[in-house]
């Protein structure tokens, strides 16, 4: 009887007074409030000497004023606080063996996450041409030649199996309006050579996609291809490919 | 005794076949790097020094990764940005970690964060003005993998630092639009200007582009007002949007229509970057101003734009309709006079 009753006391207490931990869901079918956290205790602090604006209840919210700087970061300035997320599925693009006049490709996914607001930028740049450790080459492509030479900044048709060389096509959200389908091609802008890095994808709104659809990430692959012809030196070829993802200001 | 040396002979060359098929095996490895915050911006006196602290998490494989601070300029007026690969301007920065110091590499496991203590110091003496950077934070492209010809990729984040250096807290804020236009169907020349007319059911972009003239990054604010001549009136807000010095930017407001890129319709109007897209059904003369403000201390700038909204598709269809019909009317006259003609 004795234990019930402990059983019983104990029970009530916990419900008393641990009364549960609710989120607060600051969404409905028409808007989504992102670090939507309660600022209880938002006010300005001043002296003679500082002027200090603070929101509570978050964690890198502030505005810091004194005499000799002020900085400009935290859930009062939106746009600072919404991480910036950037992914790459496969760092190893590995085209495999490569065999002549038999174009080989391998791809990657690229994927930028910045919250519901903001914009971005990606672009894409190779330090030098697929190259062996003997210093031989393979080219980079200008896709089918003639009508259909592309450049870093231009992609054209690459379906001849007899045009040699090294590029990419892209696919999927926010890609150059050039890569109309996956048989456009680019060569990848080298480093080696003061290439200027070339966009891949951008955004200025990512709240949005091309129709009306909200989305805090936006996502497209990007296709490598080489082929060779039945000339070119044995060897291991390789480059690096740099990504770089920047938000906007 | 030989079948014991059977077995050690059967491990060693399982063991060789082992390592030879998958040392050429080459894995995927996926980089996912966060930062935090992405955008600071600073004011800043020479002589003073400031502590940020900034979050890096890396949600895909373990990592080596490298931070450093390189210059940038705006590349276009939409906000994107060229980093410059050499580092100029009279900021210093460092980190105030123990272990990690900008420029070195650093390992981070698999769901790892990593605080970043940067210390942005503007030495005594350096000319005000703004000066914009970006933390990059880099991972380690990965090993040489032989017998394969392969890409090995270098992901690379972003995050953007906005310094202005000013001595007494005064800003040199001047802004003027440059551009308030919106793309219409038609554009017809009347004298020195043009007469934009959309059709009734149009989506109409409009292009809103503020040149900063001033020394500093502003970050305007404002509103766009569309009102119709029969007293009907809409405002959009201005999003605000740091504009660098010396540069422009094309502005954003809402609540803004958007396009479908997959209707063919619509397609032409999706390789521009509109600052809003007026949706609605239009009828007669409207005006379209905009009243953008960059500050307390400086003044406020106006502009203005027309166009005319007319039923064009269904003026079209009417007369299709018309001379359709007409045509059909005429055909059937002329069988009756026909028939007429044949019973007299």
């Amino acid at each position: 009887m004795m234990r019930i009753f402990f059983i019983a006391f104990i029970l009530l207490f916990t419900l008393t007074f641990f009364s549960p931990v609710m989120a607060l869901n600051m969404d409905s079918a028409q808007f989504k409030i992102q670090g939507g956290n309660v600022n209880i205790g938002a006010q300005d602090q001043d002296s003679s000497n500082y002027h200090i604006t603070t929101t509570l209840g978050q964690t890198a919210a502030n505005e810091f004023s004194s005499s000799g700087y002020i900085v400009k970061a935290g859930f009062q300035y939106i746009h600072s606080i919404i991480p910036f997320r950037f992914i790459v599925s496969n760092t190893n693009i590995a085209l495999g063996t490569l065999l002549a006049n038999t174009p080989a490709t391998a791809s990657t996914t690229v994927k930028v996450s910045f919250g519901l607001s903001g914009q971005y930028l990606v672009t894409a740049a190779e330090f030098n041409p697929l190259k062996t450790l003997s210093a031989n080459t393979i080219p980079d492509t200008a896709c089918n030649g003639g009508v259909d030479t592309c450049t870093t900044s231009s992609s054209k048709v690459w379906t001849s199996t007899s045009a040699y060389g090294f590029g990419y096509n892209m696919t999927g959200d926010d890609i150059p309006a050039d890569f109309v389908d996956s048989t456009y091609y680019r060569p990848f802008a080298d480093l080696s050579v003061a290439g200027s890095p070339q966009t891949i994808m951008s955004n200025t709104n990512v709240t949005l996609d091309s129709g009306s659809t909200p989305r805090n990430s936006t996502q497209s692959t990007m296709t490598f291809k080489a082929n060779v012809s039945s000339v070119q030196p044995a060897g291991t070829y390789q480059t690096i490919i740099s990504f770089i993802a920047t938000p906007s200001y | 005794m030989i079948h014991l040396k059977k077995v050690t002979i059967t491990i060693i060359l399982l063991f060789f076949v082992l390592i030879s098929h998958f040392s050429s095996v080459v894995r995927a490895q996926q980089v996912s790097i966060v930062v935090s915050p992405p955008l600071l911006e600073l004011y800043i006196k020479p002589g003073k020094s400031v502590l940020i602290a900034y979050k890096i998490e890396n949600n895909g494989d373990p990592v080596v990764l490298k931070s450093f601070v390189l210059p940038f300029e705006p590349k276009d007026s939409l906000g994107n940005i060229r980093i410059i690969p050499e580092f100029q301007g009279p900021v210093r920065f460092n980190l105030d970690n123990s272990i990690i110091q900008l420029n070195q590499p650093y390992v981070m496991k698999s769901n790892d964060s990593q605080q970043l203590l940067l210390r942005i110091r503007v030495p005594e003496g350096a000319p005000e003005g703004d000066y914009y950077y970006t933390l990059l934070t880099e991972t380690q492209p990965p090993p040489v993998v032989e017998g394969v010809a392969m890409g090995r990729a270098k992901a690379s984040i972003g995050s953007n630092i906005l310094v202005t250096v000013t001595q007494n807290g005064n800003l040199d804020l001047n802004g003027k639009i440059s551009t308030l236009e919106i793309i219409p169907r038609l554009k017809i020349p009347w004298g020195k200007r043009s007469i934009n007319i959309i059709d009734a059911t149009d989506k109409v972009p409009l292009v809103l582009v503020v040149h900063n003239k001033g020394k500093n990054f502003m970050k305007p604010e404002g509103k766009i007002t569309l009102k119709s001549n029969f007293g009907e009136k809409a405002t959009y807000n201005i999003i605000p949007q740091n504009i660098l010095a010396q540069s422009e930017r094309t502005l954003t407001a809402s609540p803004s229509a958007s396009y479908d890129c997959t209707l063919p319709a619509e397609q032409s109007l999706c390789k521009n970057t509109p600052s809003l897209v007026l949706s609605g059904f239009f009828v007669g003369r409207y005006q379209i101003s905009a009243d953008i403000g960059f500050g307390e201390s400086s003044p406020r700038t106006f502009a203005s734009t027309e166009f005319i909204a007319l039923p064009l598709k269904f003026i079209v269809a009417l007369i299709a309709v018309t001379i359709i019909s007409a045509l059909l009317m005429i055909t059937i006259k002329r069988r009756q006079n026909q028939e007429i003609d044949i019973y007299k």
